[in-house]
């Protein structure tokens, strides 16, 4: 069915973006921000109507748009196309998308570069929204790498910080890479089956040859870890965090770094008709899972602890896809969004309230100072730590429900472990920002009388990580599996799904309680985690879980050494002498008339 | 046009090409450079139009029009550079001119 409504979903923020763009210096503060929220939130009405004119049937909406590539052996028709699948992170990204403006315009109020920062964040959404939107994986690679350009922008928002600079640049830099093996994937699919529209290769996927569709699976694999930021290629997220917060709820933790979780279920008929490379998603999946959660412990940046953490989520969203639980995966990232965009946004304003403090061993004592962030906080922190009855405990136990249904008991156990360190360390980070006695970090009341907008998107992402588990109850509600089952079964397949949590899921809450448990005695107000990290406030941490188990060191020294490698080299070829260069240049052309003409 | 004059003009082209190239790569004078340079243009530039007369159609005037646009803008920076590099030493040898080095 033909709907232009996919069109104006994707280019109302583009829209937005250029007039703030253009017009900055013309546009009050408030005018910028608003009208930035406002398209985001009109994308959004679009996509509940787009929800409501979906067919029953499950046949995608259309729009197309033109042909691409004419010179080319085939024809690619470029358009939009909108499944449920589409839709259902259409709706998150523009949904928390415009929640995250609101907060901005309150949040970057006294930042010079306000009306840059909006026609940004509204690029973005339009990058986001075309990488969903495509039919096709050439628009799918346009709009990756848009968003890992905007990424780049808002990474570097604050141009004259030179960490955010140099952590705008690694993560470009790890973000290309991985974009140029799925350029290989691409070129392997026109190779393979002669198209590169969605709709010929996922219905030829499993008649193909099988070590070819394994190729193009494990390449586009290359570029979901990199863009997900999974194991061994996720040290550009923790830096990442050196963008102002909205970026890093917005972009680093609901919406960006998802893209690599909806290409595996996008793409599901390439990877299914892959046993390897489904085993190979979830097991990168469940290991991130468990580096993240066990680098989360040692922390002390609230907002790396944050990082680490959306790493660990997103391997457990992996993980569930890995194991053909998409419905399931697809939820994690809905809860997800909702929970972890609260942490971040909660984070924002505790550092609002301290100048700018992030260091966790430096807080104490906010609860009576922040009653609302206190209780907002409180129900991200319970939700991620997969508490029954809010959001992240659904979605998470019903992956590990369906890993272990499919008979992965391995991946089980490492996500149980995982659940029961993620308790662990959120406990930790509560405990230490709002238990205790209030520190003598000086705080801030210039931020004053922004609270309802900033207030206002925390209570409602508060409210959705309480409760929006409850739409995936087993056994009772299936929204999310019911919602996506026709975009699986549209190529005869069908997500892994679990009808009850069975009795393991009282091993994983087990967990999650006794992690939950000692992080709050070990770092609560006389416990001896707290005052083992206040003394370690004077030296850098040592041991490898502080560091990350070294592997950001370890690519440093590699580059480095390739650098000065490649130095040498460079150094033989450039000698600066125009005449060599014009000899050398000569020969070169020499050579290929010698080969063209005489052989 | 007879044949044998096609090949005399291109020829000639050849000629004045590598009587470009070999002074590139012999004269140090970046001023003789540019002009070395611009006698390669000008080879490539008599061939288009010798074909294009033989071929009786337009394209190799065409291109030879974008050439010569080429080259005059190619010239303007040239020259310019060459200015500039004179104004902050007294003599300019191309072998010298190797600031930029890594």
């Amino acid at each position: 069915m033909e709907s232009t409504t996919l069109v104006w979903i994707m280019l109302l923020p583009l829209l937005g973006s250029a007039i703030i763009g253009v017009g900055r210096k013309g546009l009050s503060r408030n005018a910028a921000g608003w009208l930035g929220s406002l398209v985001v939130a009109v994308s959004f009405v679009l996509t509940l109507q787009a929800m409501g004119q979906l067919p029953a049937t499950g046949v995608p909406l259309r729009q197309s748009l033109f042909v691409w590539g004419q010179s080319l052996p085939f024809e690619l028709h470029v358009g939009l196309m909108a499944d449920a699948l589409t839709l259902w992170w259409l709706l998150v990204v523009t949904g928390v998308g415009f929640l995250i403006h609101v907060y901005s315009i309150g949040y970057m109020a006294d930042d010079k570069g306000f009306a840059r920062f909006f026609a940004e964040l509204n690029y973005f959404i339009f990058s986001m929204a075309l990488l969903v939107l495509a039919d096709n994986f050439v628009g799918l690679l346009v709009g990756w790498a848009n968003v890992g350009f905007a990424s780049f922008l808002l990474i570097g928002f604050w141009t004259e910080k030179a960490e955010a600079r140099a952590a705008a640049n690694k993560a470009l830099l790890i973000n290309i890479a991985g974009e140029s093996a799925m350029v290989v994937a691409l070129a392997l699919m026109v190779r393979e089956f002669g198209s590169l529209a969605y709709a010929e290769i996922f219905s030829q996927a499993s008649g193909a040859t099988p070590g070819i569709v394994t190729a193009i699976s494990l390449l586009l694999l290359v570029g979901i870890v990199t863009k997900s930021a999974q194991l061994p290629l996720h040290t550009w997220l923790p830096d990442a965090m050196q963008g102002p917060t909205p970026v890093s709820a917005l972009i680093h933790a609901a919406t960006m770094v998802t893209a690599g979780v909806y290409l595996v279920i996008r793409a599901f008929p390439l990877f299914s008709a892959s046993p390897v490379a489904m085993q190979t998603v979830a097991v990168i999946g469940a290991l991130s899972a468990l580096f993240g959660a066990i680098v989360a412990t040692r922390q002390f940046d609230i907002k790396r602890v944050l990082a680490y953490s959306t790493m660990s989520q997103l391997g457990y969203m992996l993980m569930g896809a890995g194991v053909g639980a998409y419905a399931a995966s697809a939820f994690h990232f809905f809860t997800h969004a909702f929970f972890k965009a609260l942490l971040f946004l909660g984070a924002g304003m505790i550092s609002h309230h301290l100048s700018g403090e992030q260091d966790i061993r430096k807080m104490g004592g906010l609860g009576r100072q922040l009653p609302f962030v206190y209780w907002t906080f409180l129900a991200g922190v319970l939700a991620i730590s997969g508490a029954p009855g809010f959001a992240g405990f659904f979605s998470k136990e019903e992956i590990l429900a369906a890993a272990l249904h499919e008979g992965h008991v391995g991946l089980w156990l490492i996500g149980v472990v995982t659940a029961g360190l993620t308790a662990y360390y959120m406990a930790r980070l509560f405990i230490l920002i709002f238990g205790g006695e209030a520190s003598e970090t000086e705080s801030n009341h210039v931020h004053r009388g922004r609270g309802g907008v900033m207030g206002f998107p925390v209570a409602v992402l508060a409210v959705a990580s309480t409760l929006s588990g409850l739409i995936a109850i087993p056994g009772i509600t299936q929204v999310p599996g019911t919602y996506l089952a026709p975009v699986f079964a549209r190529f005869g397949h069908e997500a892994v799904h679990v009808d009850s949590f069975g009795f393991p899921v009282i091993l994983v809450l087990g967990m999650a309680a006794i992690g939950f448990i000692v992080g709050l005695k070990l770092f609560g107000p006389s416990g001896q985690g707290r005052a083992r990290a206040q003394r370690s406030l004077q030296r850098r941490l040592g041991g490898p879980v502080a560091n990350a188990f070294y592997l950001d060191d370890l690519y440093v020294w590699g580059a480095a050494s390739i650098g000065r490698w490649a130095k040498v080299g460079a150094l033989r070829v450039q000698s600066g002498f125009v005449r060599r260069y014009a000899l050398t240049f000569f020969a070169g052309f020499a050579a290929f008339v010698f080969y063209f003409l005489l052989l | 046009m007879n044949p044998g004059l096609l090949e005399g003009y291109v020829a000639l082209s050849a000629i004045i090409f590598a009587v470009g190239a070999v002074g590139l790569l012999i004269r140090r004078s970046p001023l003789v450079v540019l002009m070395c340079i611009e006698l390669m243009w000008n080879a490539a530039n008599l061939t288009f139009i010798a074909y294009a007369r033989q071929w009786g159609n337009m394209e190799g005037h065409i291109l030879s029009f974008i050439v010569i646009t080429v080259a005059a803008a190619e010239v303007a920076i040239g020259l310019a550079i060459i200015v500039l590099i004179f104004r902050r030493r007294s003599e300019v040898d191309v072998d010298e001119a190797a600031m930029l080095r890594g």
